[in-house]
């Protein structure tokens, strides 16, 4: 349980000794706490404060990378060039398609993951070890494994695909490309979900359980009128991590589709690199861009923090996790 | 548990589990098989499953025209060089975030988070530039300061959390019994959070090991990693699938062994400290 309690004054005189009391812990910024924290916090300004403001100051520049960096002052041009840009909205909005089809098919399979491990007798804490070794690899080799299970003439799974009369060219057509990169996504980090959805099956206590078998509750009426409840909290913070880490990740399009076909899978992570990188006269347009993004992550960090703050919100642990 | 399952929920959960199973593992059993294939068996169209295994694609990765030494080395220097500053700055600092009192509190937690949280892509640019200057880009030192820029607000988040789950009363008494509060923490409330501490070290060193937007962007020649290496294996000309799946073992193998030595706080660490077990 935290221990910081956080009252709106700040004592800067040396704490007054009552008597029978003992002395208040100082506060603030002349503390051994905040001298155990000020070299870490100066070099992360270095890494995200410099960035931030160098970020916005190509926003408002043009950047010639050619040569010696030089930052030319243009005012809002970066900023009308890219919100006028309809290919700059495209790609927002397939990410946000993108976005919530990897969100809720993973928030489902993940939960149907648990249920399942959950359930098993024997076997659970060796299936739990195999579900979750996906999440392990590269995000870069799992789309060029992928590419391989998935390449037209010699892939396991295309050839699974072809004996079922299946288009197995996905990458390469734009009605099946964005699936494809989807549900690449969903094979590596539905694991993540189940595991934090099974910590919160597990912690719902079997005495509550066992009353609702006494009342006759089946299966999927316990699942639904009692473990699901019991997790909230549990099922909230899955969310918000998939959710900050769809939009951070992009190395799996980037070794499949590239953002082709015709800009079927051209999230927007997508675009901004190719902009700072492939065109190098257009990267003041990307740091506008990345501004956007920013302000999409800040807003999911600001909802983490009001809901997970400094306390614990769910204490559970994962049982059969033993060795 | 829940409940007692029928003996026909029984069947349907250890088919499922099945099947659950064979989603996760068929693609990594197949790059594996694959990697001890010769080529002949990787090249067809036939499932091809028995076969005399090979180790010619391990030894082409290592010995052969695309070897990739330089490039492990370039990984081990900066996973472990990026993971013990993380570790080290990042227990400190969490530490103190644990105990700090202040109201800017909620001010620094907000912003160690959105740190941690902030698009890869978005970070890749300002960095760019700013490595340019400081003549960084291509260099070892430059890709652990890019790792660095997600790894330490994680460590120290991460960090935080576990020394939460220290009861204040164990430092306490040490500190009744005369103990400085530098000495509470290294000796009483460190030796506590090992767990959390090598979770802490695990998640970076995969983090870190993974990365491939920093490595491709800011890295170059010499400081290219194995995952750079992975992503270059794809020419115009084709790709050797044998060697492909052979580095993608050897990129996998010490993540997945220590990725599920940790697991039993996994779930902590992977969800940022908001669930907490045991």
């Amino acid at each position: 349980v935290s221990s910081a309690v956080v009252t709106e004054e700040e004592v800067v005189a040396p704490p007054v000794e009552e008597k029978g009391k003992p002395p208040k812990e100082p506060r603030g910024f002349k503390t051994f706490e905040f001298a155990l924290m000020a070299p870490t916090l100066a070099l992360l300004a270095l890494l995200s404060i410099v960035p931030f403001f160098t970020l916005i100051a190509m926003s408002f520049s043009d950047v010639r990378t050619l040569g010696r960096i030089r930052l030319q002052f243009t005012g809002l041009e970066n900023w009308v060039d890219v919100f006028t840009n309809p290919a700059f909205w495209a790609s927002w909005g397939r990410s946000l398609i993108y976005f919530t089809s990897i969100i809720v098919l993973e928030m489902v399979l993940g939960f149907v993951f648990a249920v399942v491990l959950n359930n098993l007798i024997r076997g659970r804490s060796i299936l739990l070890s195999i579900v979750l070794l996906p999440m392990f690899l590269a995000p870069v080799m799992v789309g060029l494994l992928s590419r391989f299970m998935l390449d037209s003439t010699i892939g396991l799974y295309a050839n699974i695909m072809q004996a079922v009369g299946l288009d197995t060219d996905v990458f390469a057509n734009p009605r099946t490309a964005m699936p494809a990169v989807i549900l690449i996504d969903v094979w590596e980090w539905t694991p993540l979900v189940a595991l934090i959805m099974l910590a919160g099956i597990t912690s719902v206590p079997p005495s509550t359980l066992e009353a609702a078998a006494v009342d006759g509750a089946g299966f999927f009426r316990s699942l639904i009128n009692i473990v699901i409840p019991q997790m909230k909290a549990v099922i909230l913070v899955a969310l918000l991590v998939r959710s900050m880490d769809a939009i951070r990740y992009f190395d799996v399009i980037t070794a499949t589709t590239n953002g082709g076909p015709a800009d079927a899978t051209k999230i927007i992570p997508i675009r901004l690199y190719e902009m700072a990188f492939r065109f190098s006269n257009q990267i003041g347009q990307a740091a506008v861009v990345g501004l956007t993004m920013l302000i999409f992550s800040i807003a999911l960090a600001n909802v983490f923090v009001r809901v997970f703050g400094d306390r614990e919100v769910a204490r559970a642990h994962v049982a059969g996790g033993a060795h | 548990m829940l409940n007692r399952p029928k003996p026909w929920q029984k069947g349907v959960f250890i088919v499922l589990g099945t099947l659950i199973g064979l989603w996760s593992a068929v693609p990594i059993a197949w790059m594996l098989i694959t990697s001890f294939k010769p080529q002949q068996a990787i090249r067809t169209s036939d499932v091809v499953l028995f076969f005399t295994p090979t180790m010619e694609n391990y030894r082409n990765l290592f010995f052969g025209g695309n070897r990739v030494g330089s490039f492990l080395v370039n990984s081990l220097l900066v996973a472990i060089i990026s993971t013990f500053i993380a570790l080290a700055l990042g227990s400190l600092a969490g530490y103190g975030m644990a105990h700090w009192r202040s109201r800017h509190k909620k001010d620094v937690s907000f912003w160690i988070l959105s740190t941690r949280m902030a698009p890869i892509a978005a970070v890749i640019v300002p960095l760019f530039v700013m490595f340019r200057v400081a003549g960084l880009v291509n260099t070892i030192p430059g890709l652990i300061l890019a790792v660095l820029s997600f790894n330490l607000p994680f460590a120290i988040w991460l960090m935080n959390a576990f020394f939460h789950q220290v009861p204040r009363s164990i430092e306490e008494a040490a500190m009744v019994d005369g103990c400085s509060k530098m000495r509470a923490f290294w000796n009483v409330a460190l030796p506590v959070t090992r767990p959390g501490l090598i979770t802490t070290a695990v998640l970076c060193l995969v983090f870190a090991w993974n990365d491939y937007a920093f490595a491709t962007s800011l890295g170059g020649p010499q400081s290219s990693t194995l995952p750079t290496a992975a992503g270059a294996l794809v020419t115009q000309a084709g790709i050797d699938w044998g060697l492909l799946c052979a580095l993608g073992i050897v990129i996998a193998l010490p993540m997945l062994i220590a990725g599920l030595a940790v697991r039993r706080h996994l779930v902590t660490g992977l969800s940022l400290g908001a669930v907490t077990g045991e």
